[in-house]
């Protein structure tokens, strides 16, 4: 690990300043920013350490409105254990914040660090291979290479995936995010946290430099809401998803009236399908209805050599998150 | 002393629940001044009871010391800078910059110019420096140039492969064999199918490495090792190759963090910090990081299995033949075993041949050659089973010629509940499919004396009444000081607690390396006899103090003395004085009679849930039977085969390394990657020890460490064959796999 200038903020004007300087970098909890860093994979000259500010950015609490706000340094073990969440419409958030790698990463990790985090791609995340999304080769190694755990849709020149699995269930709760950007406040749809067209050259996420997410927060959801959150794996013990689907249905008198899907680990970011999504509308929940929902789901998917099975999965993904949430 | 005598024992072993005793009398002849042979009918106190692994407290309060935990003042850390290409040759390379960089103390070069570069990840050079940060700023500035040549680092596409069909079946024509090919035409059912396996690392906690500090020509080494004579040798050598004058070489490996097979040699990392060491004239620290570890220090390697064959009517295998292709690195070998007892009376053949491609090459590990072979066979022999309608049991029971395995099969089954398991239907459609499989497992080794100077143990026994047991040989994890402590315990007839164990430090007597499952038989009737000797000395001690011919004083349940005079071991001991009774065992050779079984049996039964939706395999419980000659720690016994069926579940379902084709680099070379089976996946795991009197020689232990990890793969193979009704013939068996082997189903 190179030396760094270890920044301790006393405020968030402070640490939004901070972060605008050049190579710098704002840390949640590190998780990963540390194992990169040793690897020299990413060499900040200034690390701004946003974990003190507790006040500003932790803790999850219920709002007069009966919205949901939770900060963004907010653990996810935090996060998972909170009784705001034993809730069944917001019973998919939970399942992803208890599904998240290890006990030991949930009672450390950010909320906001979960949601922001880096591709695992195994390419850009090595120092041997350059490619375009690292800044250092002129293409996609993984698109020609080794591709199992890659993108089947959405992907344009780069094709990794999203590894956020709380930003799917954020999504499909019609979540909002509020950052701070020196004295600049802004509350923006969680859609907007994410590129439209995830380039190689583009971040995983659309915040500026210094602009720090404060809170994550969820409406107040209607009457008769339910989510689900589900993800396939290779293994359940700490693993990344292969593909990962959270649901949103509002049922009324045994029909859904509301409806959304969001699909994880399979595109560069998270990935509404409204299309799918509609097909539920004034529909009784059945076993046809949610095949046809993940087939619309993957409608339009381009698998790479290694990984059409994540198309077989991930509608499977679909189905089963439908059956939970309309259980 | 007394004098070589015949001595009758009893071997075997009393029946297993259900079923029928095995006991047999033998003579044997005892060497001069051994201890007199336990047998099937010794009564024990400690052996075969649960004691606590001695050190665990050390290790779990972190106060055991590692390699890795070795540090001195002025101690320099190290890094190998490793070649980025798969293949070529070294053309340039410029150390003067990375030398002259603050805060490095030594820099060599490990290749020389114009030598091969064999994979990526050969040592090219290293650099001793302040901190690794320093190190790996130097590392930086070393400029090294390359001849490129075209590589390839697939073993399935190498130039001497076999054709594969596009299912990846062996299309490649059998060579002639008339009479196995009459024998397959006269079979009633018979089978042909091609069965993979991928490349498993050995992933040890604790990377490979070491401390060096020369004392002028003297080294001392603090090295993560599973051989530390071999080691100490192999570094002596090495320096001396270098140019160094080496005067002794004391190697010290008192705690091990996992070797699977993979530490038995120092490797060039141990080279290099002596090296580094030696030109900067202070310690110097070099420990693998973790990529380093998956690709430079050796793995299970993968292969290519074929076999065909065929049963008669009454389900008899009477043809048999095999080929297997092995996946080399650029050099080693990919060989692979089958069980030979299934086909005794079989026409039978078996072919292998290694292929070899620019990585690195296989080492050992743990049953080297086994899990992938008896992966094909058992799975292959259930395919058979299925298609000549006989239960993969009865099939078993009908076919296996080993005594030992068909009491082992029959007490296994009933245990695991195995008619009923397969008797269960999956419902017609059913998202979740049940399945149960078993596989069998064989190892052999008794153990032996060593080559040249016998394996030696001290023993010392101290006026405070503590007794110490020490080997120069290495505890890997797998609880040799315990077993040592137990052994010594049942020979003095004290507790175990107050017994101090030793190992890992060359300035004790030799041993042999943590291999081929021979460490524990090949030390323990050594430790028995240091023991057994000073006791003797204790008991003369005693016999002179209260007066009485030795003949007739005994040590034993706590008590040194005769009749009613006797003294309390404490009591005892304070009669030794300030030095110690300090006794040196040795390993006498086996006895010259046949023991009652010269290798290791097992079986193993596994039940698996597939979800068809998703792929994911979960094995859901498993029940392991196995042998390893008398069970002396039985808490360890059961913790190695315990670990191996978790080891062989990661095999199973989870390990494979995945390489980069083009840059012949391992991408996934960590351990988010590289999957490795969790608490979550894990199986309800039961285990029961078979011990078993040998009679080989005076303690009678066999090895543990390879046996149990023979079977695990195969049963769960058999069973995901069972539960989804078509094989799924290629490790691991991923969700991928698992859908792909679903559509063919269907299709």
């Amino acid at each position: 690990m190179k030396p760094f200038t270890y920044v301790v903020p006393k405020s968030l004007a402070e640490a939004s300043e901070a972060g605008k300087q050049p190579n710098t970098v704002l840390k949640g909890a590190g998780v990963d920013l540390i194992d990169r860093m040793k690897e020299r994979l990413q060499t900040p000259e200034r690390i701004v350490n946003l974990l003190p500010l507790k006040d500003e950015l932790a803790g999850v609490a219920v709002e007069a409105s009966g919205e949901l706000k939770i900060g963004a340094t907010t653990t996810i073990a935090q996060l998972e254990q909170h009784e705001a969440l034993a809730n069944p419409a917001l019973a998919g958030l939970q399942a992803a914040a208890a599904l998240t790698a290890s006990p030991q990463i949930r009672n450390r990790a950010t909320v906001a660090g979960n949601i922001l985090q880096f591709t695992r791609c195994w390419y850009v995340r090595s120092e041997a291979f350059h490619c375009l999304h690292g800044g250092r080769g002129p293409t996609c190694l993984a698109m020609t290479g080794e591709n199992r755990y890659h993108a089947v849709l959405g992907w344009m020149d780069c094709v990794r995936v999203h590894p956020s699995n709380l930003a799917p269930p954020l999504l499909a709760l019609d979540a909002e995010y509020s950052t701070r950007l020196g004295d600049k406040v802004r509350r923006r749809k969680f859609t907007d946290l994410f590129p439209a067209e995830p380039r190689a050259q583009t971040a995983e996420h659309t915040l500026e430099a210094g602009e720090i997410v404060t809170a994550i927060h969820v409406p107040k959801p209607a009457a008769g809401t339910r989510t689900a959150y589900c993800e396939s794996r290779e293994k359940l013990t700490f693993d990344w998803a292969t593909t990962a689907c959270a649901v949103k249905v509002v049922l009324a008198g045994g029909k859904i009236a509301a409806a959304s899907v969001v699909l994880g680990a399979v595109a560069p970011v998270p990935l509404p399908r409204p299309k799918a999504a509609a097909l539920l509308l004034g529909e009784a929940p059945s076993a046809t209805l949610f095949q046809k929902v993940a087939e619309a789901a993957y409608a339009g998917a381009s698998p790479l050599a290694h990984n059409d099975y994540k198309l077989v999965v991930g509608k499977a993904i679909v189905r089963e998150a439908l059956e939970q949430a309309t259980r | 002393m007394s004098t070589p005598r015949d001595v009758e024992i009893t071997v075997g072993y009393p029946a297993l629940p259900g079923l029928e005793d095995r006991l047999e009398k033998r003579t044997v002849k005892p060497a001069e001044g051994d201890a007199a042979p336990w047998d099937a009918t010794t009564k024990f106190t400690t052996i075969g009871t649960d004691v606590d692994r001695v050190d665990g407290l050390q290790k779990a309060s972190g106060r055991a010391k590692y390699t890795y935990d070795i540090t001195f003042p002025g101690m320099l850390q190290a890094m190998i800078l490793r070649a980025p290409i798969a293949k070529g040759k070294l053309k340039g390379l410029e150390l003067d910059e990375a030398s002259r960089m603050p805060g490095i103390g030594a820099v060599v070069a490990l290749k020389d110019l114009g030598a091969k570069v064999r994979f990526v990840g050969d040592a090219i050079a290293a650099v001793a420096g302040t901190t690794l940060n320093h190190v790996r700023d130097a590392i930086e500035k070393i400029r090294a140039e390359y001849d490129l040549e075209e590589h390839n680092v697939d073993y399935v596409v190498a130039t001497d492969a076999p054709l594969l069909s596009a299912t990846g079946q062996i299309e490649e024509p059998w060579a002639e064999a008339a009479e196995l090919e009459a024998a397959l035409k006269e079979a009633k059912v018979t089978h042909e199918a091609t069965y993979r396996t991928e490349v498993q690392t050995h992933s040890s906690l604790e990377t490979h490495g070491g401390v060096a500090r020369w004392n002028g020509n003297d080294l001392e080494i603090w090295l993560s090792t599973q051989a530390t004579f071999g080691c100490r040798g192999e570094l002596a050598q090495a320096c001396k190759a270098k140019g160094i004058d080496v005067g002794t070489v004391t190697l010290h490996a008192e705690f091990v963090g996992g070797g699977f097979g993979s530490k038995f040699s120092a490797g060039i990392e141990g080279l290099a910090v002596c090296l580094l060491a030696h030109a900067a004239k202070v310690p110097v620290k070099l420990m693998l990081d973790r990529f380093e570890e998956h690709t430079t220090t050796g793995n299970r390697p993968g292969c290519l299995m074929q076999a065909r064959a065929g049963v008669d009517a009454d389900g008899r295998i009477v043809a048999w033949d095999w080929r297997s292709f092995g996946h080399a690195g650029f050099t080693g070998s990919g060989g692979v075993s089958v069980p030979n007892y299934y086909t005794a009376d079989a026409k039978k053949r078996t072919a292998h041949k290694d292929l070899n491609i620019d990585a690195d090459p296989p080492r050992p590990m743990r049953a080297p050659g086994h899990p992938q072979g008896w992966f094909g066979a058992e799975l292959f022999l259930d395919e058979l089973a299925t298609k000549a309608g006989i239960d993969p049991l009865q099939f078993r029971l009908k076919n296996d010629r080993e005594a030992i395995r068909l009491d082992q099969w029959r007490f296994g089954a009933a245990k695991f509940g195995w008619d009923a398991a397969r008797a269960r239907k999956n419902e017609a459609g059913a998202r979740f499919l049940t399945g149960s499989g078993l596989a069998s497992a064989r190892w052999g080794n008794l153990g032996g004396a060593g080559r040249g100077t016998p394996h030696g143990i001290t023993c010392r026994i101290h006026q405070d009444g503590t007794v110490e047991t020490r080997s120069g040989a290495q505890d890997i994890g797998v609880g040799t000081k315990t077993m040592m402590a137990i052994v010594t315990a049942e020979e003095l007839g004290i507790p175990v607690a107050r017994i101090t164990a030793m190992t890992g430090h060359t300035t004790d007597p030799s041993g042999p390396a943590s291999g081929g499952s021979t460490l524990t038989p090949s030390i323990a009737s050594a430790v028995r006899h240091a023991a057994f000797l000073a006791k003797q000395t204790l008991v003369e001690i005693v016999a002179k103090h209260i007066g009485v011919p030795l003949s007739e004083v005994h040590c034993a349940g706590g008590k040194v003395g005769s009749g009613t005079a006797q003294l309390r071991w404490a009591d005892a001991c304070k009669l030794i004085g300030p030095n110690p009774i300090d006794e040196r065992g040795k390993r006498h050779p086996n006895y010259a009679e046949k023991p009652f079984h010269a290798s290791q049996c097992g079986a193993q039964f596994a039940e698996v849930k597939v979800d068809t939706w998703t792929g994911l395999v979960e094995v859901t419980r498993m029940f392991g039977i196995q042998d390893c000659g008398l069970v002396l720690a039985k808490k360890q016994a059961e913790s190695q085969v315990l670990g191996a069926m978790i080891q062989g579940v990661s095999y199973a379902l989870h390990e494979q390394r995945i390489m980069d084709k083009r840059s012949g680099r391992m991408l996934n070379g960590d351990f988010l990657r590289y999957k490795i089976t969790g608490v979550r996946d894990l199986p309800r795991l039961e285990c029961h020890m078979h011990s078993i009197a040998n009679g080989h020689d005076s303690v009678g232990a066999a090895g543990l460490g390879e046996p149990p990890s023979v079977a695990t793969a195969a049963a769960i193979g058999n069973a995901v064959f069972h539960a989804i009704g078509v094989p799924v013939r290629h490790l691991p068996i991923t969700p991928d796999k698992v859908l792909a082997a679903l559509a063919s189903k269907k299709g």
